[in-house]
């Protein structure tokens, strides 16, 4: 067999196009777990490709290696027909990729042209490098003050400086790794509108990383699903329905391991019956906790709560699921004092708790298990014995003064209680693994007794044992009148565990269903903005 | 790791970095032709066995102890306050203006002193405390640009009648503030024929509450808290802003006292009972020096303090070996970063370790 040289130009009239990406095989493990399973990934010129999947499916993985982030341990990247390994970014610099992060990596204090042209090896030119913005502007539709301070743009500027900086370079494969993860829906669109003609013109190949159903409907040619891994569906877009993508996104997976969650596969009407469905058993009590439409304003100036409300009533476990950065982690600091209302309010047992006040919350009863343990959770360079009772050390001391015996006391109590594995009270937090550091957080939230327990992620990195442990004391918890706010991105978590479930897409809970009515097509497209 | 062996690790690197220092001064000694025995024995007899020397030594300490002491408390709550120079100094100005004010009898008179100079500490903090939890200025610039302030107000001060100048000193070149009555100055205890100065015993008061407060009260383990976590802390109800500026005015509240001890105690002589330009010597950075050898710990922070007061002292005896008072400088610098560098070692094998016990576990 006479092997062709590979065709450069990607125009030839007996085959295919030479595509400009063929990922084959591409396997890459973590430890015991596999990031990717033999993943076969092909980008052709001119298009653009979705990539969807849930949060740890495997998708940003597979982008790291082409950029040369990571290295797979096995499989074969071919650029333009050519075998390659990618080594390092500067090897896929040269090979013409290039990737606009999710998270912005500019210098607040420094103006637009100044960041574009950070990182350049070369003799700085100020002038040709406002032109070359100027230019990059017009033909992608991507207008932008030069002169602007980075520090004083909205997200959605600071996204179109972090494409530009791309785009500079003239990539001829270029991938987005969830770019509109900060984005308006009408910035997303706007932004994908203008970029798609340039790209079929220009014959680039480009990469769209989502978990958002309609973006990825909306701007791409060609749709590659992954789930825990593995390519689990390819489709063109014009085939494809938001439907069937939130169907092979979530799988079958999740209705085998819980038979609760088999339940969930009912057809339901697509109209939006959310709000009108609540949890009719709870709804004849008063809830516990209420919230009435919290709005918050982050770091970057953009909502990360808009106009939330909820409700959690004794005994209950509401799980809110959503797709990760929807504004879960300030839920979960606002209930820990640590986000302030820009307006609306919270209620604990029916009386507003101020969001200004450090503790209010912790005061008012209720208990939270954080995302971050070592953010709020426990403090790493203090005995075990003082971080479980890092709240309320009022409760061992007489007038002021700490008494030892009581706090150690206290302490063993509480270790035999929770099993917590360690040296002893007296050891440092930062010698206990994990899951042992989750158990002091999980013993000292309940130690006082709390009304209300929001339980932030609370599986996240444990073990199997240790994430039994931490589910059968929520369900143990609930049944004891404690009402629960679970907050976490794996749906089957939520599945398993709450009695009702609220979804979170951009800082607002966008659907509201009873567990028994969960159905797993409609919650992936609410995750997934579809309904919203 | 066993306690024992650790404090044997302590030791081991003490001696050894020690060592290593006086090494590397006997080879300067020698080689700028000095006689590196005599300038050792100097040293020795300065600070510890001539004559008196050891009340200099305890009374250079006190004021050395108590600034670390503030240091460690503004340091344990997570703050970098590193104005203690200028806190000092208006501390002392404000002490020496109400001082003579007030007047009154000997005991009174030093009570208002010692008062009046803590709150002159704690305010000139303050100014750098309001910056920080009202406007969000880093205390570690503000403090350190106030030093600045400090000795230009306090010479402004000094320069005027009506606010610290002595009164009869019209014409006279320096400017002076008047000089402190004997009886209103901080007594000396005689023990074993040495003259202790009073306020040696008042830092060790103080040291002995600041171990207590930190690791036994409530407020400590909140402070701690605060330090270490801010977010946990604000969780718990401590507040960054109310507990962050009451740590940051304890803090000033100690140089104010050291700078005042320093004028109205006995022992070591900064300047005969009267507050003039350039007051503080060093003390207020030595005294950070202190904290930082220390580990930011009150107990040990006596021990340390002692050993700077020593090394004060002592180096005020090497230049009658004839050796330039440069190399006493090099000499003096050389057994400071000795007393530092086992800290920073300990540290960075701590870090080791725990980092080798958390991947043994995953």
């Amino acid at each position: 067999m006479s092997q062709a040289p590979p065709d450069r130009t990607g125009v030839d009239a007996h085959t295919a196009p030479t595509p400009a990406v063929d990922l084959r095989g591409i396997t890459k493990r973590f430890g015991a777990v596999t990031a990717c399973d033999s993943v076969d990934l092909t980008l052709s010129r001119g298009k653009i490709h979705g990539i969807l999947g849930e949060n740890g499916a495997g998708k940003s993985t597979l982008m790291k290696i082409l950029i040369g982030l990571v290295l797979p341990d096995g499989g074969s990247i071919h650029i333009d027909g050519e075998p390659q390994q990618i080594h390092d970014p500067l090897a896929a610099a040269r090979l013409g990729i290039g990737m606009v992060h999710q998270h912005f990596s500019l210098v607040d204090p420094l103006t637009v042209w100044e960041n574009v042209a950070l990182g350049e090896g070369s003799r700085l030119d100020p002038g040709a490098v406002r032109k070359r913005i100027g230019e990059i502007g017009d033909h992608y539709g991507l207008h932008i003050d030069p002169n602007a301070r980075v520090g004083d743009l909205t997200a959605g500027l600071r996204q179109r400086v972090e494409i530009i900086k791309c785009l500079r370079r003239d990539p001829s494969i270029v991938i987005f790794d969830e770019p509109t993860s900060v984005l308006t829906p009408e910035e997303s669109t706007t932004l994908f509108e203008s970029f798609r003609d340039v790209v079929a013109a220009e014959g680039r190949a480009v990469v769209l990383v989502s978990h958002k159903l309609d973006e990825v409907l909306a701007a791409t040619d060609e749709i590659t699903i992954m789930r825990q891994g593995r390519v689990v569906e390819h489709l063109r877009t014009m085939n494809a329905d938001a439907r069937t993508l939130a169907r092979a996104m979530v799988g079958r997976e999740v209705s085998l391991r819980t038979e609760r969650a088999a339940l969930g596969l009912i057809e339901v009407d697509e109209a939006d019956e959310s709000l009108a469905a609540p949890a009719a058993a709870s709804m004849d009590r008063e809830p516990v906790l209420s919230i009435r439409h919290a709005t918050a304003i982050g770091a970057q100036g953009a909502p990360v709560l808009d106009d939330l409300s909820l409700d959690v009533h004794a005994g209950e476990i509401l799980g809110i699921a959503g797709v990760e950065g929807n504004g879960q982690r300030a839920l979960g600091d606002l209930l820990s004092s640590l986000v302030r209302l820009s307006s609306g309010e919270v209620s604990v047992g029916g009386n507003v708790i101020s969001t200004r006040t450090p503790g209010a919350m912790t005061a008012a009863g209720v208990g939270v298990i954080p995302e971050d343990r070592h953010d709020s959770g426990v403090v790493l360079d203090m005995t075990v014995a003082e971080n479980l009772v890092l709240m309320t050390p009022q409760q061992v001391a007489n007038r002021g003064v700490l008494d030892r015996a009581k706090l150690a006391r206290r302490a063993e109590q509480m270790i035999a209680e929770f099993d917590i594995q360690c040296a002893g009270p007296e050891a440092p937090m930062w010698s206990l693994s994990g899951g042992n550091q989750q158990r002091v957080v999980l013993a000292r939230e309940l130690s006082y007794a709390p009304e209300i327990l929001v339980a932030a992620q609370p599986t996240r990195g444990l073990d199997v044992g240790a994430i039994e442990y931490m589910t059968d004391r929520l369900r143990a918890a609930a049944a004891e009148g404690v009402a629960i706010l679970l907050i976490s991105s794996e749906l089957e978590e939520i599945l398993d565990l709450a009695d009702r479930i609220a979804v979170m897409y951009r800082g607002a809970i966008v659907g509201e269903m009873l567990r028994a009515d969960a159905d797993l097509e409609r919650l992936s497209l609410l995750m997934g903005g579809a309904a919203a | 790791m066993k306690p024992m062996m650790r404090q044997g690790e302590w030791l081991g690197l003490y001696v050894a970095s020690v060592a290593v220092a006086l090494g590397v001064s006997a080879i300067l000694i020698r080689a700028t032709g000095g006689d590196s025995l005599a300038v050792f024995d100097a040293l020795i007899e300065g600070s510890l066995t001539g004559s008196g020397r050891w009340g200099l030594t305890l009374g250079a300490a006190a004021p050395m102890l108590l600034v670390a002491l503030g240091t460690i408390v503004s340091a344990r709550a997570g703050l970098v306050n590193i104005g203690q120079e200028g806190q000092l100094l208006i501390g002392t100005a404000f002490a020496v203006y109400f001082g003579f004010r007030i007047g009154g009898p000997g005991p009174f008179n030093l009570v208002v002193l010692l008062v009046a100079g803590s709150i002159g500490g704690a305010l000139w903090a303050g100014v750098a405390g309001v910056l920080r939890f009202r406007r969000g200025v880093p205390e570690v610039l503000s403090t350190l640009l106030l030093v600045t302030v400090a000795s230009q107000v306090t010479a402004y001060a000094l320069g005027r009648e009506w606010l610290l100048l002595a009164s009869n000193s019209v014409g006279a070149r320096n400017n002076v503030s008047e000089q402190l009555a004997e009886d209103n100055r901080l007594p000396n205890l005689n023990i074993f024929g040495n003259q202790i100065p009073s306020s040696f015993f008042l830092g060790v008061v103080f040291a002995v509450i600041v171990a207590f407060a930190l690791a036994r009260t409530v407020w400590g383990f909140q402070l701690r808290m605060l330090g270490r976590s801010p977010q946990a802390a604000q969780r718990a109800g401590v507040s960054q802003r109310s507990f962050g500026m009451r740590a940051m005015l304890t803090s000033g509240a100690f140089a104010g006292l050291a700078g005042t001890v320093m004028f109205a105690g006995g022992g070591f002589q900064f300047s005969n009972y009267k507050f003039v330009p350039g007051f503080s010597g060093n003390i207020g950075w030595t005294g950070l020096l202190v904290a930082l050898v220390a580990r930011e710990r009150a107990m040990p922070a006596i021990a340390v303090a002692i050993a700077f007061g020593a090394l004060r002292t002592g180096s005020s005896f090497v230049g009658s070996t004839g050796v330039e008072a440069r190399v006493t400088d090099v000499i003096e610098g050389l057994l400071v970063l000795a007393l530092l560098v086992p800290p920073a070692v300990m540290f960075i094998r701590d870090r080791r370790r725990a980092r080798a016990a958390t991947t043994a576990r995953t």
